[in-house]
């Protein structure tokens, strides 16, 4: 064959590559700009704001773009608002925790023993329907559930198990922790169980036929394979609790004071640049625990 | 009439098909063989447009249409998985392509339906224009995506392995009615199979493609007779293939001596090749008879395959032979299992291949003789 | 197999106690909504049983100290707002997610970028969006600032559920309409949009509630003119009244109602489709 002339041919061939081309090679472009200028404009550049004016000065009522890092040493300095990261920390770890513990038994049963397609998704529909009442009312009924009059209480004193009313349970850090652990838990269950209805059968067949007891089935297969699940459910978890202010305020009367309780109240008082030196350690504290947690799960493989 | 020059492309970097040329004619029935990976999805996904090549030109009734988009090609793929509209009834599915093409759409009814009910005729499957295609068994969905290609009229229908998913009496079935349902339209079939009965079977003429390039592209019986490279006639599933060399003027290989047939003497070989049903089985220690050659074997088993009886010998180092025969030339014979028996066969019978693959003999050579 | 009965029992029990900690507010949330008013609190023990607290949602109560809700306004604004949420949203995240279904460079950036979204709390960007509005001196209102932070959160979910969609989407059904010579926006239209439409329809009802019930965001940039979910945090400061029980009440069987129309438009469509194809079959036959 001659080589020759066929290379002119192809060379001849070259327009026709460009005129339909370009469309098709980069249409996808065309489909992503819009979202990807929105999440510009409207996440990264608000952020990125936040990360600047925290190192503004602070004036009585305004703020002016002269750098400083004050507003970071105040931070460090004062008991209260380090006081508030540590106390953040601790909830955060400690609702995790529950919501894993209580949320995952659940899970178990609605995922793996509940072979029934229809059953499964009523049970979760059945947890997701209190989301249709407004998150914030939700919080609030947590009251009359708490108080010193509250429900528990008469339920408990009605049972003759105790004599006088539990007075700890409401305006607490207690009362916060129930609150997000009732609030948040489903968030855990919710890709926990999908991870395990997933699980093909056979598998457990498979091992019970070998010989494998429950104990050692739920070891070296179930909660492996669960793993995912629970990641992904604790990066919900997480992000939700970290950034949390409401339940904060409504449960504990004020008394427990999160980072976003504060963040809230130093935008009420128009001190911008100590509510965005606050934000930014919230952001890096977040952004270590997702970072942490997506070391462990690929987000867009599982999906 | 469409030409394929020099196409070629890769999949990060892993070539997928190289340097193709092939011209595929007007009016008729072109299959393309190649095992798994062979390249051959891809290139009919080249041909229909659903891939762009990093090299080549497709020209398409004179016409460059290499980058052109597939729904101005004019071309129809029927694909393996039947790919049917699922939300449609089988009237819909056929009806789509006229409705909704960009060029020259069908904007009558009235012509819509006739042309479907036509067409569904034509496929075997009139009366079941208003099933969801979720009712209809696999091989009714196979006809329903032959229809709703054809009733647009490719130039060139392009199938991709279309008899793949149905079951053993189907695929007959189907081989006839694809191969007269073509004739009654005149339209260029092109099938894509790596099934090499399929290939033998169907085509007018028939390309053999491997690691993508085309081997060899010619009328079935030459590729079934001649086939000009060793891997040809291992694809074509009828040749016992030796692997060996010349030394003292004979084949060697797996320990025995073989004569070369003469048009192959004094030429370097890499392989010999023998069909599976020009070998004839003796006594051990038979010696071939004046322009035969043979070799030992033993016998492990035999299969019995409705028309035919295949036997199966091991050689002395390990390699596996078949002898074919076919019982209307001859009764079953049986043999004991570990038996030694002598293979013979005639030296005219048998291809010679030269190290690198390619057949020594020249079709013009065999075609004089 | 005994032992594992057992522990199918013990979980289900589990399960059920679980289900008792998720409603028990709820419960006790309908119970106080029907207490005494205007004098009776957000508290047990009931004075007296009475419908006080539903009347006073709706505006048909006598005035007393306890302000109403907002409901006219608020609420408007709340279900405008979740409405427009939506259809930016489920647009946005349908484009997306059809962008990565073919390979891209820089996908990765992309995705996260679009993650990060739903994964940023609502406080953050609220206050950053404020500190822009403040520095730039634009107006802080629940149509501007307000709505494009609730698409910067709902958007990834939409995005996220079109992705689960398209990934189960078989690619060569479009190629086959494509070869037909029905050129790819017809195609997206006559076979691809009805193929994925109950998946666009579950993320816009994803971003619907999910702006409908945001107020992190809204909280510093919404201005002031109030979303119900602000209206409702407005209360937190002042005393909280049964009113708000009530509203909750009504809302949540408001949802259910919708919820279950549109449980049984689905339902009757699936079953019309089948009706259809099973009738025509005997006809043939």
């Amino acid at each position: 064959m001659d080589g020759a002339a066929v290379d002119t041919r192809l060379a001849s061939a070259a327009p026709s590559r460009d005129g339909s081309g370009f469309f098709r090679r980069h249409g996808h472009l065309l489909l992503l700009a819009p979202g990807v200028i929105w999440m510009v404009l409207f996440l990264i550049v608000p952020l990125a704001m936040m990360v600047y004016v925290s190192f503004w000065t602070q004036t009585t009522f305004a703020i002016k773009p002269d750098l400083t890092l004050k507003s970071w040493a105040t931070f460090f300095a004062s008991e209260t608002y380090f006081g508030a990261l540590l106390r953040t920390l601790r909830i955060w770890l400690t609702v995790l925790l529950l919501t894993f513990l209580f949320g995952y038994p659940t899970a178990l049963y609605i995922g793996q023993f509940v072979r029934n397609k229809t059953v499964q998704t009523i049970l979760l529909v059945a947890c997701v329907i209190p989301f249709w009442t407004s998150f914030l009312i939700r919080v609030l009924a947590w009251r009359p559930m708490l108080g010193k009059e509250g429900a528990i209480n008469i339920v408990l004193q009605g049972l003759g198990i105790i004599d006088h009313p539990i007075e700890v349970l409401l305006f607490t850090e207690l009362s916060v922790i129930i609150g997000m652990v009732q609030i948040y838990v489903v968030f855990m269950v919710g890709p926990v169980a999908f991870m395990l209805a997933r699980i093909d059968d056979s598998l457990f067949e498979a091992a019970r036929d070998l010989g494998a007891s429950p104990m050692t089935i739920f070891r070296k297969i179930t909660f492996p394979l669960s793993l995912p699940g629970v990641v992904v459910g604790a990066i919900f978890v997480s992000v939700m609790v970290l950034g949390e202010f409401a339940t904060a305020s409504a449960l504990s009367g004020r008394k427990v004071n999160l980072l976003g309780n504060i963040i809230v109240t130093q935008v009420g008082s128009l001190k911008w640049a100590f509510a965005a030196v606050i934000g930014v350690v919230l952001t890096v504290v977040m952004a270590t625990v997702i970072t942490a947690l997506l070391r462990v799960v690929n987000l867009r493989r599982e999906l | 009439m469409m030409e394929l020059i020099r196409l070629t492309k890769a999949y990060k970097g892993v070539p997928a098909v190289r340097d193709v040329f092939l011209i595929v004619r007007e009016d008729e029935y072109l299959t393309l063989l190649g095992p798994s990976g062979s390249g051959k999805t891809t290139l009919l996904r080249l041909l229909s447009g659903l891939e762009k090549p990093d090299a080549g030109q497709i020209h398409l009734n004179g016409e460059d249409v290499t980058y052109r988009p597939p729904h101005l090609r004019g071309l129809g793929i029927v694909q393996q998985n039947y790919a049917l509209f699922p939300h449609m009834s089988v009237e819909d599915n056929v009806a789509f392509g006229l409705r909704y093409r960009l060029i020259d759409p069908v904007t009558d009814e009235g012509e819509v339906k006739r042309r479907v009910a036509e067409t569904l005729e034509l496929v075997g499957l009139t009366g079941f224009e208003a099933r969801m295609v979720g009712q209809i068994s696999g091989g009714q969905k196979q006809r329903v995506s032959l229809a709703r290609t054809l009733v647009t009229r490719p130039k060139i229908c392009l199938l991709d392995e279309p008899l793949g998913a149905l079951d053993a009496n189907l695929r007959e079935r189907m081989t006839v009615e694809l191969r007269k349902i073509r004739e009654t339209l005149g339209v260029t079939f092109l099938h894509v199979t790596g099934n090499e009965t399929e290939a033998l079977a169907m085509g007018d003429r028939m390309v053999v493609l491997d690691k993508g390039s085309i081997v060899q592209a010619d009328r079935p019986d030459v590729i079934f007779s001649m086939p000009s490279d060793v891997r040809v006639a291992r694809f074509v599933n009828t040749y016992n293939v030796l692997e060996g060399a010349v030394r003292d003027g004979e084949f060697q290989s797996a320990g025995q001596a073989m004569t070369l047939p003469e048009y192959a003497r004094g030429s370097e070989a890499g392989f010999y090749a023998i069909r599976q049903d020009a070998v004839e089985i003796n006594a051990a220690g038979t010696v071939p008879g004046p322009g035969r050659t043979g070799l030992q074997a033993t016998y492990i088993a035999s299969e019995f395959l409705g028309s035919r009886f295949a036997y199966i010998f091991r050689m002395p180092n390990g390699g596996v032979f078949e002898v074919e025969r076919h019982l209307s030339h001859s009764d079953p014979v049986t043999y004991k299992g570990g038996e030694a028996c002598s293979l013979s066969w005639n030296l005219s019978d048998a291809l010679v291949f030269d190290p690198s693959g390619a057949a020594l003999e020249t079709t013009v050579f065999k075609g004089a003789a | 197999m005994n032992q594992n009965a057992a522990i199918r029992t013990l979980l289900a029990l589990y399960t059920a106690l679980f289900l008792a900690f998720l409603y028990g507010p709820f419960v006790v949330m309908a119970i106080i909504s029907f207490q005494q008013g205007p004098e009776g609190g957000p508290q047990f023990p009931i004075i007296e049983w009475s419908t006080f607290w539903y009347k006073h949602v709706l505006g048909f109560a006598p005035p007393s100290r306890v302000a109403p809700l907002p409901i006219g306004e608020a609420l408007t604004r709340s279900l405008t707002l979740a409405f427009a949420t939506m259809v930016v949203s489920t647009v946005l995240g349908t484009l997306t997610a059809q962008a990565f279904r073919s390979q891209f460079k820089g996908s990765g950036f992309v995705f996260y970028l679009v993650v990060l979204g739903m994964m940023v709390p609502g406080v953050l960007l609220g206050l950053g969006m404020a500190l822009v509005a403040d520095q730039f001196g634009i107006d802080r209102n629940w149509w501007s600032t307000a709505f494009v932070l609730h698409v910067v959160y709902t958007y990834p979910f939409a995005f996220l559920v079109m992705l689960a969609i398209f990934n189960r989407f078989d690619k060569s059904i479009e190629e086959a309409a494509w070869t037909l010579g029905v050129p790819p926006g017809r195609t997206f239209r006559k076979v691809t949009f009805p193929m994925i439409f109950p998946g666009v329809l579950s993320a816009m009802l994803f971003a619907f509630t999910l702006s409908y019930d945001e107020f992190p965001r809204t909280l510093f940039t919404g201005g002031r003119e109030v979303t119900m979910p602000i209206a409702i945090y407005g209360t937190f400061a002042v005393e909280i009244h049964p009113n708000l029980f009530a509203f909750g009440v009504l809302t949540t069987l408001f949802s259910f109602a919708l919820l279950t129309i549109y449980g049984v438009l689905m339902s009757m469509s699936v079953r019309r489709a089948r009706l259809r194809a099973t009738g025509l079959q005997e006809d043939v036959a």
